[in-house]
């Protein structure tokens, strides 16, 4: 039972936990408030389909419910138990079986320095509107794995350690899906070719 | 070719600088200061990190359910909910299970439907962020001001050594002391206006008969119609003062007082009433209100604003520049050379910073420009 006190307070996810085991439709209510749109957000993610992740998200919610009773006492952390469980929710739906991703089996050593060459191809003086463009065309053209993990890291706010957790990968196969996917902001040709063609027209005019 | 970890790749999957730029504390705010101060060539790189870290946020953000799909999901999450009870307790109960805690909760209700103001609310807190970070206002005056928002909330800590301006977006100032937390809602649009603190600060509201201004800190609500107060919340479970300068003010203990969702919605000011001058503390371990004999007073003492009266009386303007920047902790840039000596009259006494502005440009034929905590004073003549 949440007191009006803790309630003010924005009381915390473990204290709105406890509350949902002791069948507390209140904390229910305010947990379901306080994550199911990022669950959407993450779950639209990992599958195109608004209607199954609409319904992933309520039957997330539904089987904590249900189950309030067998929810384990402490759970480390609420956020990382929802998105878990929702990820496995949506694979069942869309027929997604875990696929052995073949980034584990890359040899576990840092990536090669000369990536780092790239660097200096990462634009640094860009406007904001331009590195917020070009970070929207690059993340609308990443694999679905990498906008993964960099939702997770970036916007969510999980660890490395609970990103894997929640994919089921381990630490490293994160890391370079997260370097994979940041590398790919390193201008592209197409860029390239823009910027030569109007280097072109001001030389000319 | 040297591998070189700070580099803008390197800093982007830095796990201790990402946490600088999602969620600022006292601990990575310091190590990365230090860090820009002893590597200045690294500020460029450093800039831009923060910028891709935040922009991957901001888009990978982008894809939360509409209030319309919210609302699906919730109801059919509810009918669950009700459902299952129904097969549990079967018959016996009925209207009785309206579970009388929800009350308090209802309250709550009105966040949900506010919840497509998400994204605005992250974008609005990124650029103030940017100003902050690139107007150098910050440094000018020392401050690290740690700001961050959820969901449509925004949080606002004075983590500097000096009070700080808060302008809440229906016009009405806080300046909150150093260690004071202040949250609000990102948009006016609700049915009331509210504010959550921690620590001690000096509210000057704008008055909005239609919609109260409530300020909750531990156990304790203040609600107000328009009026200038003081509130010092300490610690939970420490006695919360609260002192009125000008208006009236109205408190209520939201534990064991089964009508305090009624005094927070209503139009009327209900409560403990407290007038202008007096001061009242309460004590949230007995639940009881202690009105002070000690009156408040206002003089013209220079520095905390609570006890400062804003009486002008043929003062010049320069005088009165400095009087508010000291009061509100800001800087205010204006043409002294021809604005210094004009004599001033006003009585502001309770206004929001923003309204004394208004009075002080009014009667000096200029405009006003607000951002962070600079002011500019461009005379109209010259625009």
């Amino acid at each position: 039972m949440i007191t009006s006190d803790t309630f003010i307070l924005e009381p915390t996810d473990q204290q709105l936990w406890t509350g949902i085991r002791n069948g507390d439709e209140q904390a229910y209510t305010l947990i379901f408030e306080r994550y199911h749109r990022t669950l959407y957000n993450y779950g639209s993610k990992l599958s195109g389909n608004s209607a199954i992740v609409e319904d992933a998200v309520q039957e997330v919610f539904i089987d904590v419910w249900r189950l309030r009773a067998k929810l384990t006492e402490n759970v480390t952390s609420v956020k990382f138990y929802l998105y878990r469980a929702l990820r496995r929710r949506i694979h069942v739906a869309s027929d997604k079986f875990p696929v052995t991703e073949e980034l584990t089996m890359l040899p576990d050593q840092e990536m090669p320095y000369t990536y780092a060459n790239s660097e200096t191809m990462l634009i640094q003086h860009e406007s904001n509107s331009m590195i917020s463009r070009r970070i929207q065309e690059v993340l609308s053209q990443l694999p679905e794995r990498q906008i993964e993990v960099i939702t997770l890291r970036y916007f969510d706010d999980f660890s490395i350690e609970e990103i894997a957790g929640i994919m089921g990968i381990n630490e490293k196969s994160v890391r370079n899906l997260i370097y994979k996917a940041i590398t790919s902001f390193r201008q592209t040709p197409q860029h390239f070719l823009v910027s030569v063609l109007i280097l072109c027209l001001l030389i000319i005019f | 070719m040297k591998h070189d970890p700070y580099s803008l790749t390197e800093l982007i999957r830095n796990d201790d600088f990402v946490a600088w730029v999602r969620k600022p504390d006292e601990r990575n705010e310091m190590r990365w200061r230090q860090f820009l101060q002893n590597n200045p060539r690294k500020k460029q790189t450093v800039e831009s990190a923060r910028r891709y870290i935040i922009f991957m946020g901001e888009d990978t953000g982008k894809s939360q359910p509409t209030s319309e799909q919210s609302d699906k999901m919730w109801k059919a999450v509810e009918r669950h909910l009700r459902g299952e009870e129904e097969v549990k307790d079967d018959e016996i109960v009925e209207e009785e299970t309206e579970p009388e805690p929800r009350k308090i909760l209802s309250g709550w209700r009105w966040a949900r439907i506010a919840a497509s103001t998400v994204l605005f609310a992250g974008m609005a807190s990124f650029s103030y962020w940017y100003y902050v970070n690139h107007a150098g206002q910050a440094n000018r005056f020392g401050l690290t001001v740690i700001e961050r928002s959820w969901e449509n909330r925004v949080e606002k800590n004075n983590a500097t050594a000096r009070p700080m301006m808060v302008l809440l977006p229906d016009g009405s100032s806080v300046v909150l002391q150093p260690g004071g937390i202040l949250s609000y809602e990102h948009h006016g649009n609700a049915k009331t206006r509210e504010v959550r603190l921690q620590g001690k600060a000096f509210f000057e509201i704008v008055k909005d008969e239609s919609k109260p201004f409530l300020v909750y800190t531990f156990g304790l609500a203040t609600k107000v119609l328009g009026t200038s107060f003081l509130i010092d919340a300490p610690k939970e479970g420490k006695e919360i003062n609260v002192a009125v300068t000008t208006g009236k003010v109205s408190v209520f203990a939201l534990e064991g007082n089964d009508n305090a969702h009624d005094q927070v919605n209503s139009k009327e000011l209900k409560g403990f009433i407290v007038n202008p001058s007096e001061k009242i503390a309460f004590s949230p371990e007995s639940g009881t209100f202690k009105k002070s004999l000690e009156k408040v007073t206002v003089t013209e003492s220079e520095g905390d604003i609570s006890k400062q009266a804003f009486v002008f009386d043929e003062t010049p303007v320069s005088k009165v520049f400095e009087t508010l920047e000291k009061a509100y902790s800001v800087k205010i840039m204006y043409d002294r050379d021809r604005l210094g000596d004009f004599p001033l009259n006003a009585t502001l006494t309770g206004q929001p910073f923003k309204g004394k502005l208004e009075v002080i440009c009014s009667a000096l034929d200029a405009a006003f420009e607000i951002s962070g905590n600079r002011i500019t004073i461009v005379l109209m003549s010259d625009q």
